[in-house]
């Protein structure tokens, strides 16, 4: 048996204890959302259009995220609107980005893993780039999207005559409890997953500057803070459409 | 009156709405015109001439097309401010290792003087575009949060230095003793973080103990299954950037990774949990422990897509290189995102394990909140 089975039996065990039928569905959701990735890497592959093989992809990945998720399904209708808006932006601020920095590609940090690999495979790498950031911002806009909106929904089943004005400032208020703990999570995140690169800097003496303007680095920082942003939007827009739900859900109250 | 709060808020944020991008635009431009700052010399591109374009094939059948082009100029810094300069750069369609370059982008270059003056490219200046994103992403901070997004920022830059830290240590004693570096820094950066985040409590308390045993026993069972195993299917080959020992270097990755999300779980859960006895001071400590399990079920989930996303995206490129080199899915896989997919399953081990400790400490220990 492999390591990666190993460990895979380990966790759906620990999540079959910890949230019974809805630890299998969460397990369920990393290995389908596994599947989707690698499927389109290799429509990539096939040459479709990178970054539309990535909006697909993407807006299947966060429906899967977060409709199997155990959000009420108020909750994760909003979750899942917000987040695509949320994409939408995001996209929005990573292409011209990306073209303006030209991270994509490889840095001369890669030569030694390069060598033998053809590199001139006839595919725009900054296009893939572009499909890199936004596809690694999906976890923490879906995260963040959930738990405003499960914050705002179990607000409303509470007082159901709440306005959408005091609506608005309870998301805000929701969303500055997660957002501190969600930024750790991104930020710790990408400090451990280029803890080797961090390393290779400092030990091959590269100043700030060369740092900045490092390929790789500013690929892996690009994401990162695009993530940021996108977790930060997800409180104003979250909170507007659950507000838009609740005016029209109110509306169709008061006409009856 | 409530009308009147809602007026001055908004007009409020159309104000910091066009200061925050004012804010962003002039970072871009300050980092434009920073060259003095380099001693690097910069050459900035003023007329491009495209020369021939060639078509190739490598051996895979991929079809790629080589343009060469000419790029007019001068440089801008140093001691050869104000020299025109002409050079020869080439760049494929892929863009895998060479740019394209337009006309006033700045790019790095190297200079050589003999027999005459005269330069090659080493890479594109894209200082200024950094800068732009971390100044958009500040403004939003502000603009969202408010106050609250100074305590974010201080706590993000407060980890960076002390990551840093870390890495001179690691650095200074050659790469021995990382997993016992990082253990300590890991130690380090949730006391500061849940400090800023919570404050000094007792409910900071119980978080800090369940981060630490749940990251600590989640590295136990993964050394386990690596002896268990014999690490079959971990390939540290594959690991980039390697200059030191890559086993204790992927251990401690992880580590470092998963704390985050550990310690946005572990703060979740407890401070519901305190609310929730507050409330109700009569609920039994089994009680607590089952309404945490509750809360972590829902939240466990998409916290692992969170870091899974990270480490999977992040391989694309070079996965995406090795299929289009004739190299069987399987292979492609083994050499890529087996570690990312290895570092994403660990940290859902560890993720799952603090629903239970956090629950079962918060219900051992906590009196409620404290105010």
């Amino acid at each position: 048996m492999g390591s990666i089975t190993c460990l895979g039996i380990v966790l759906l065990v620990l999540m079959m204890i910890v949230g019974g039928k809805q630890g299998i569905t969460s397990f369920l959701s990393m290995v389908v959302n596994f599947g989707i990735l690698f499927f389109s890497i290799v429509l990539i592959a096939f040459h479709t259009p990178p970054i539309i093989v990535t909006i697909v992809a993407s807006v299947i990945l966060l429906s899967i995220t977060i409709f199997w998720s155990s959000a009420s399904d108020n909750a994760s209708t909003t979750a899942f609107q917000a987040s695509c808006v949320i994409l939408i932006l995001l996209i929005a601020i990573i292409i011209p980005i990306e073209y303006w920095a030209q991270v994509g590609g490889f840095g001369l940090e890669d030569s030694e893993e390069l060598e033998g690999l053809s590199t001139y495979i006839g595919i725009d790498f900054t296009k893939i780039a572009i499909a890199t950031a936004i596809l690694s911002s999906l976890g923490a806009i879906a995260e963040a999207a959930i738990a405003i909106a499960s914050g705002l929904d179990e607000i409303l089943t509470q007082h159901d005559k709440i306005r959408s004005g005091e609506l608005f400032a309870d998301g805000v208020f929701i969303g500055k409890q997660i957002i501190g703990t969600a930024v750790n999570t991104l930020f710790f995140g990408f400090f451990g997953s280029s803890l080797a690169l961090f390393i290779w800097f400092y030990g091959l003496n590269y100043s700030l500057g060369e740092i900045l303007n490092d390929k790789v680095f500013a690929a892996e920082l690009i994401a990162i803070v695009v993530s940021l942003i996108g977790v930060v939007l997800t409180i104003p827009i979250t909170t507007w459409m659950m507000s838009f739900r609740l005016k029209k859900v109110q509306d169709k109250t008061m006409n009856k | 009156m409530a009308d009147m709060d809602n007026k001055l808020t908004n007009k409020m944020t159309w104000v910091q709405v066009l200061i925050a991008i004012a804010f962003c635009f002039l970072t871009a431009f300050l980092f434009m015109h920073n060259d003095a700052l380099y001693s690097q010399p910069i050459f900035e591109v003023t007329k491009v001439e495209s020369g021939k374009t060639s078509k190739m094939t490598d051996e895979f059948q991929n079809v790629d097309h080589y343009h060469e082009q000419t790029l007019y100029g001068k440089i801008v810094n140093g001691k050869y401010a104000g020299h025109r300069l002409t050079i020869d750069n080439a760049y494929s369609d892929s863009h895998a290792m060479d740019h394209h370059y337009i006309k006033g982008q700045k790019l790095f270059i190297t200079l050589h003087t003999s027999p005459k003056l005269h330069a090659t490219v080493k890479d594109l200046k894209r200082d200024a575009p950094i800068a732009f994103l971390f100044a958009l992403a500040i403004s939003l901070l502000f603009i969202i949060l408010k106050w609250k997004g100074v305590t974010v920022i201080s706590s993000i830059v407060i980890n960076t230095i002390l990551f840093w830290i870390a890495i001179i240590i690691d650095h200074n004693n050659d790469g021995a003793a990382v997993i016992l570096i990082f253990s300590i820094l890991a130690v380090i950066f949730c006391f500061v973080t849940l400090f800023l985040v919570m404050g000094w409590s007792r409910k900071m308390l119980v978080t800090l103990s369940a981060v630490l045993a749940a990251t600590a026993i989640t590295i136990l069972i993964t050394l386990m299954v690596f002896g268990i195993t014999h690490e079959k299917g971990v390939y540290y080959e594959s690991m980039q950037y390697v200059t030191q020992l890559p086993k204790p270097l992927f251990i401690a990755e992880v580590l470092i990774g998963v704390l985050g999300a550990v310690m946005d779980e572990a703060t979740d859960i407890v401070a519901s949990l305190a609310t929730l006895k507050t409330e109700k001071p009569e609920l039994s400590k089994m009680q607590l422990f089952n309404s945490g399990r509750q809360i972590g079920k829902s939240i466990m989930g998409p916290l692992i897509n969170v870091l899974f996303f990270i480490f999977m995206a992040e391989t694309l490129p070079m996965t995406l290189l090795y299929l289009k080199n004739g190299n069987t899915w399987q292979y492609s896989f083994s050499m890529n995102m087996s570690l990312g997919m290895t570092s994403s399953l660990i940290s859902g081990i560890g993720i799952v394990l603090t629903v239970i400790l956090s629950s079962l400490f918060a219900g051992l220990w906590i009196k409620g909140d404290e105010r």
